[in-house]
């Protein structure tokens, strides 16, 4: 049983006649580092700030550890709103110190955690600077230094990899992993499918404000019947669809299809030599975009 | 982006929040204040707007100063010791009556000398004899301060030797030839007069600093807005604690500044002589409470100005309906007398100017005006009340303007 520190029951929000968020219930476990996926108006950001309490919601509610989800606990989670907000006109550091105070540290803690996060971002001899001078990429990287300057024990980061270049994302990427390391849960929204499936251990995706699907990578890509590639070096036209096995797509030498068992798949790979010389035959794995389009549309 | 793995221990989960109550409330909220003083007093602008306040009044009591000992010191050329000791006795005299003159006499030689001084304009007027008389010579117009004290005195002393080369008693035949003119009510006309002087200057000094912190209150809630940084600040703190911290800055700073300003004030009302109209300050107590509750009731109306603004553009077109009610609290208060003064000094922020203008004048007494205090204070925490609930509704709405009949029924974004 893993040790689930965040969990939402039913989590429900309307804006007017319109539901953002439909009844939704998820959790993220400590350690966990969850992807948050979904098209624009999902429910995404909607959700993240009803877990930060920015939002409230219209219905059911939002556990920490088993109880219900406090001011004084959501202190320490840390935030990255999905629009970056810094105060342009302040300069750096003292601005970290600020978000860390607010946060809950005193000031002599959050004078040295600011320094620590401005010398590990490459940042110490920026730290009088005012923010607005900085690059767009070094804004980022203040953004994310507060919110984690308070050692927060979740971290909900919406579209933290937006505008970052490469090296970036595998810096944000291996900030994530470091702080999961520790016992820190952390989940984040993104479009990049590709980038949430190399980083997260579990996924969510959201449409119209319901999941409809959750699990790790690899549950998801086995969710459903597992299909199959065959190829051969003969036509296939001995090949039709029964009770033991369904032809999905067949072109030439290879087909796609499914099997009522996966035992078939001896007797099938036989019945394919019969006929010739296999090349292969395998599982198909879809590709996360894949599923995605298919458990959103 | 370098990033190398930190000897960060492993999360342990919080046995107890660290402080709870109003401990951590009061905290978050001194926290919210210092910063927003701590950002005000490295603006340039406000840095500029106070030196800016200092020096027009530091100036306006230099040349205050400068005029009055101009013009209180008056130059009699003379040319005898019997003028000399005329000047004196005139100059004795008003200290006598209570007038503080400075008639000063300067020596020359002869007559014609102390005219010439007066033609050099090193004198005022030239006091000579002439045909066994004084004759006093000017130059273009009749100073005010000889025409009141020295003439007189002159004539009296003129008298006084007429009577003696004639035998007369003068002690006896002047004797109760002066009526006495006392006064029912002495101080009337300059409470009057202070009265409206005192709200003239209590007046502005609101007006000002309400316009200058409100709309710098407006701006800086509409900045966090813009910069999104409210999102963060609202997951961090309740968005109460917030606005009340930013009202708390800006309050102590516009007292700071008020404080500065009346101190200031005073000591160039001592410094140019006019310690008499210090009594014009002893208002400036209760003006300094209804100025705090003032303050604070509009402060608060001014960060609703701020909240329903999504870019800083947009204040100029959310803060009118403040603008007429800050200019209507100072014309009301200035302008207001009789049974309107005493109406309005018990209306909720209108009271602010007209309560403590009605106390300098002595129209009002202490009970009445704690009673006008607490129906302020009742009204500017339903103020505050109201205006939270419509930043909170307006805060989290940073992509469109808010109208002031949506952030009242807006169920919170």
């Amino acid at each position: 049983m893993p040790d689930s520190l965040l969990a939402t029951h039913q989590l429900t929000r309307s804006f007017g006649a319109h539901r953002a968020v439909d009844a939704l219930s998820l959790q993220v476990n400590a350690g966990e580092i969850v992807g948050f996926i979904g098209g624009n108006g999902a429910g995404k950001t909607t959700t993240m700030r009803m877990i930060m309490g920015v939002l409230s919601p219209s219905g059911g509610d939002i556990t920490w550890r088993g109880a219900p989800a406090t001011e004084q606990v959501r202190r320490r989670f840390g935030y990255m709103p999905e629009e970056r907000g810094l105060y342009p006109k302040q300069p750096v550091l003292s601005q970290l110190i600020y978000f860390g105070r607010l946060q809950g540290l005193d000031g002599r803690q959050a004078r040295t955690a600011a320094g620590q996060l401005l010398e590990r971002f490459g940042l110490t001899c920026r730290a009088g600077d005012k923010v607005e001078s900085l690059s767009l990429g070094n804004q980022q990287r203040v953004q994310i230094a507060a919110a984690v300057i308070a050692k927060p024990e979740l971290l909900i980061l919406d579209e933290p990899f937006s505008g970052l270049d490469p090296a970036a994302i595998d810096s944000m990427t291996s900030l994530l992993r470091e702080h999961a390391a520790r016992g820190v849960g952390v989940l984040f929204s993104s479009h990049q499918l590709e980038l949430v499936q190399s980083v997260c251990d579990r996924l969510i995706v959201l449409a119209r404000g319901r999941i409809v699907a959750d699990g790790t990578p690899a549950e998801l890509q086995r969710r459903g019947r597992t299909r199959y590639k065959l190829s051969v070096g003969a036509p296939l036209d001995w090949l039709d669809s029964s009770s033991r096995v369904q032809v999905c797509a067949l072109e030439g030498h290879s087909a796609i299809l499914t099997l009522s068992d996966a035992r078939d798949a001896d007797a099938l790979l036989r019945e394919a030599l019969r006929h010739g010389p296999v090349y292969e035959l395998s599982e198909v794995v879809p590709s996360l975009a894949e599923i995605y389009r298919e458990v959103a549309a | 982006m370098t990033v190398e793995t930190t000897a960060d221990p492993p999360v342990q989960p919080a046995a107890e929040p660290e402080a709870t109550g109003i401990g951590r409330r009061s905290g978050v909220i001194r926290l919210v204040a210092a910063h927003e003083i701590q950002v005000k007093l490295r603006d340039r602008n406000f840095l500029i707007s106070t030196g800016v306040l200092v020096l027009l009044l530091v100036a306006s009591f230099g040349v205050q100063f400068y005029l009055t000992k101009r013009s209180s010191t008056t130059t009699i050329a003379i040319s005898s010791s019997a003028g000399q000791s005329a000047v004196r006795q005139a100059r004795a005299e008003a200290h006598a009556a209570g007038i503080s003159i400075d008639l000063k006499p300067a020596q020359y030689a002869t007559d014609s000398d102390a005219v010439h001084a007066v033609r050099q304009k090193k004198a005022a007027a030239a006091l000579v004899r002439r045909n066994d008389a004084w004759t006093l010579v000017g130059l273009s117009s009749k100073n005010d301060t000889i025409t009141t004290w020295l003439v007189p005195s002159l004539q009296r002393q003129s008298v006084a030797d007429n009577a003696a080369a004639a035998g007369v008693d003068l002690g006896r035949l002047s004797r109760n030839t002066t009526p006495s003119y006392t006064l029912l009510d002495p101080n009337a006309g300059r409470n009057e007069a202070a009265s409206r002087i005192s709200a003239t200057v209590f007046g502005l000094l609101f007006y000002l600093a309400v316009l200058v912190f409100g709309a710098a209150i407006a701006q800086s809630v509409v900045e966090e807005k813009q910069n999104r940084v409210v999102e963060i600040l609202a997951s961090a703190i309740p968005v109460r604690h917030l606005l009340i911290g930013k009202i708390l800055g800006s309050t102590v700073l516009a007292m700071a500044q008020l404080v500065l300003v009346v101190a200031l004030g005073l000591l160039g009302l001592s410094i140019t002589g006019h310690a008499g109209q210090l009594a014009l300050v002893s208002g400036a107590g209760w003006f300094v409470i209804f100025f705090l509750i003032g303050f604070a009731a509009l402060a608060c109306m001014w960060a609703v100005v701020g909240s329903l603004a999504t870019r800083s553009e947009d204040i100029q077109s959310t803060s009118p309906p403040m603008t007429v009610l800050v200019l209507s609290v100072f014309l009301i208060g200035i302008l207001a007398t009789g049974t309107t003064l005493k109406v309005a000094s018990y209306i909720p922020l209108l009271s602010t100017i007209a309560m403590p203008t009605r106390l300098v004048s002595g129209d009002a007494s202490w009970p009445q005006a704690l009673i006008s205090a607490l129906i302020a204070v009742l009204a500017a925490a339903g103020i505050v009340r109201l205006a939270e609930r419509m930043y909170r509704n307006s805060l989290m709405q940073t992509h469109r303007r808010m109208h002031i009949r949506d952030a009242l029924r807006h169920q919170e974004a």
